[in-house]
């Protein structure tokens, strides 16, 4: 039996402003163990982003346990949890979130500045990690300067820089072409099966999720069974 | 903090059009505020040198362009606590082109017997202080005037009066030393006497009298003494330190104080609420870049202190441009004739100090204007600023 990584109890989040009031995560139990891939899938408004959110402690929860890498998140401070976060998890956005006036190497030296690496060790580092991504060549240009998929790459090299055990992505693909789209889940995919780490990839497209392990649906945010997908479900048509 | 720092100057300059008119409003109002500071610290703030902590004015009370009754002279000598006194006589007058502002230096009839007792700091040899005693139509003349119009001994200056309808001769007779480097003249009010009409009220007047006091504790007792001792004539007086006298000089001309700081604490105000306000507003813009951030794993305090540390480039280099032109400034209006007026002026320049303490002054408006959207922006929830499309 594999190590756990993340496993909730009946995770609850709800969003409360002034009077409307959204539960977004009802009695979510969902346990991931070390090298799985997992896709979290699910239709708009579902709940598949507020779940990844709550992993990588970006939010706190409303209700339940949730443990990742064996801390309890509740129970940390943000402070705790910010440096938590730097040392365990890459975190994907589906809009790069490059800082633009940081050349790429620059860009994914970022999150190693908060570590005790001299100046030299985090440019290799960064290089590697560029490397890795097979972005050596565009070492120093500017995020303006790369195209899209380029781009993910780069975010995505920023991600595994620190060597975190849990990589969370939030539609990664969802603003590339179809090419680009591909190179990034193989890469995804390489890191996964070559360096054994654990993804959670939240995504809407079914091709996308034949690149993970395994498949999770979330609906009106309940997490349905596994193995089980919404009753409406249809493949949607591909773009 | 350190390991920020190329991203900090970076960042600070990213919206190059943003900086430099941010830098260029800092700038303009560091450097106004510098000459500002400069003047002050000349003007206001200047210890009297020793020579100059003894000496009084005495003049009409009603103004400076009141004379005063020359009899009062010797009752002044008899005041306590008096060590000199001298008539002194403003000369206005014409020297050649009066359009050339170098023609303009001011010119005092005095008494040569008095004139190097009361100012001790003036350096003459004995043998030019006993020609300038000797001859009538002689007349001293500080180094800097001699250097800046070539006049040398034996050299002659004609005067033409405009206040006394006379036409004075003057020859140098002497050129002293003194060390706040004004250009003057002085010239022997005798001769002055002798040129005006037997019946002119003008001779037996005098525009002030400068006292020499025997300490610098005497001064203020002496000034009582004497304005008391005046009280019952038509001729009440004002008796003040030579400090005192020269900014109050200054007021004659026009409240300079008053105006300096009016004018240019508006204009200084007025451009750091422009620059604060875009300091702030480039923060709020980048709140999605936090977001970024802290995602990453940087905690609020190390975002406040990038954030802060943004604005303090910007600022700091926005002084340190305004303290350059304030220098020039400074230099400008020491060399321009109106510093004739008022040695202090001279003086003026951008002292370390002044210099320091207008970086002071970039640096608090940098960090003060950006500490409430900096500390916003730290504050922000993750989600909340990764939200923001700015
Ligand atoms: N900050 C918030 N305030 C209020 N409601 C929110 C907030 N964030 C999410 N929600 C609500 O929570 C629910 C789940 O949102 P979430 O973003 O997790 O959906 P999602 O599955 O990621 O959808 P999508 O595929 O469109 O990205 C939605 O109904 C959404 O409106
Ligand atoms: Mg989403």
């Amino acid at each position: 039996m594999a190590e756990t990584v993340i496993q909730t109890k009946q995770l609850q989040k709800e969003f409360i402003r002034d009077e409307f009031h959204v539960v977004a995560l009802k009695d979510v139990d969902i346990t991931i163990s070390r090298g799985e891939f997992v896709a979290l899938m699910g239709p708009s408004g579902s709940g598949k982003s507020t779940l990844l959110h709550l992993i990588a402690a970006m939010d706190r929860p409303s209700g339940g346990e949730i443990l990742v890498l064996g801390e309890n998140l509740r129970t940390l401070s943000d402070r705790a949890i910010a440096h938590w976060r730097n040392a365990h998890i890459g975190f994907v956005f589906q809009s790069f979130n490059l800082i633009p006036v940081l050349s790429a190497v620059e860009n994914v030296e970022l999150p190693l500045k908060l570590t005790n690496l001299k100046k030299k060790e985090r440019m290799e580092h960064a290089e590697t990690a560029l490397n890795l991504v097979g972005l050596g060549d565009r070492m120093h240009h500017l995020p303006r300067q790369l195209s899209g998929g380029q781009e993910q790459r780069v975010a995505i090299a920023r991600a595994i820089v620190t060597d975190p055990d849990l990589i969370l992505a939030d539609e990664p693909t969802g603003n590339l072409d179809a090419t680009s789209a591909q190179d990034v889940l193989t890469l995804l995919s390489r890191l996964n099966k070559e360096f054994g780490k654990t993804i959670v990839m939240v995504t809407h497209d079914p091709h996308a999720a034949h690149f993970a392990t395994k498949s999770r649906h979330l609906e009106k945010g309940e997490l349905l069974p596994e193995g089980q997908v919404p009753v409406d479900w249809t493949v949607p048509a591909k773009a | 903090m350190f390991r920020y720092v190329s991203l900090i100057v970076k960042n600070s300059l990213r919206n190059r059009r943003r900086s430099i008119l941010t830098i260029g409003s800092i700038a303009v109002s560091l450097c106004i505020l510098g000459v500002l500071i400069a003047m002050y610290r000349a003007m206001f703030q200047g210890m009297p040198t020793e020579a100059q902590a003894l000496r009084l004015v005495c003049r009409n009370r009603v103004s400076l362009t009141q004379p005063i009754p020359i009899y009062f002279r010797d009752k002044i000598q008899r005041i306590p606590g008096v060590h000199d006194v001298m008539a002194w006589q403003w000369f206005g007058g014409v020297y050649k082109d009066s359009r050339d502002p170098n023609n303009m230096f001011p010119r005092f009839g005095v008494e040569p017997d008095h004139l190097f007792n009361v100012n001790t700091e003036f350096q003459l040899p004995d043998d030019q202080k006993l020609a300038f005693k000797n001859l009538r139509t002689g007349c001293v003349i500080s180094r800097a005037l001699a250097d800046k119009l070539h006049f040398n001994l034996g050299d002659r200056i004609t005067l033409v009066g405009d206040i006394f309808p006379v036409t004075l001769e003057l020859k140098v007779v002497g050129i002293f030393n003194e060390p706040s480097n004004v250009d003057i003249l002085y010239f022997n009010r005798e001769y002055l006497r002798e040129a005006l009409p037997v019946d002119s009220s003008q001779r037996d007047t005098v525009g002030a009298f400068l006292i020499q006091a025997d300490s610098p504790a005497d001064v203020p007792r002496v000034a009582e003494a004497v304005d008391r001792e005046f009280e019952a004539t038509p001729f009440q007086t004002k008796s003040e330190s030579e400090k005192a006298f020269t900014l109050s000089f200054l007021a004659f001309l026009g409240n300079l104080k008053l105006f300096i700081m009016a004018i240019f604490g508006a204009v200084t105000f007025t451009i750091l609420l422009v620059s604060g306000n875009t300091i702030s507003m480039s923060v709020r813009e980048r709140i999605r870049e936090v977001g970024i951030l802290k995602t990453l794993g940087f905690t609020p305090g190390a975002i406040l202190g990038i954030v802060l540390g943004e604005s303090a480039v910007i600022s700091i280099i926005g002084g340190a441009i305004g303290c350059l032109f304030a220098a020039g400034m400074c230099s400008m209006i020491a060399h321009s004739p109106g510093s004739m007026f008022m040695p202090a002026l001279k003086t003026l320049g951008i002292t370390p100090l002044v210099g320091l303490l207008s970086l002071g002054v970039a640096l608090a408006i940098g960090v003060l204007s950006s500490f409430v959207p900096a500390w916003n922006a730290s504050r922000t929830s993750i989600l909340e600023a990764l939200r923001f499309s700015g």
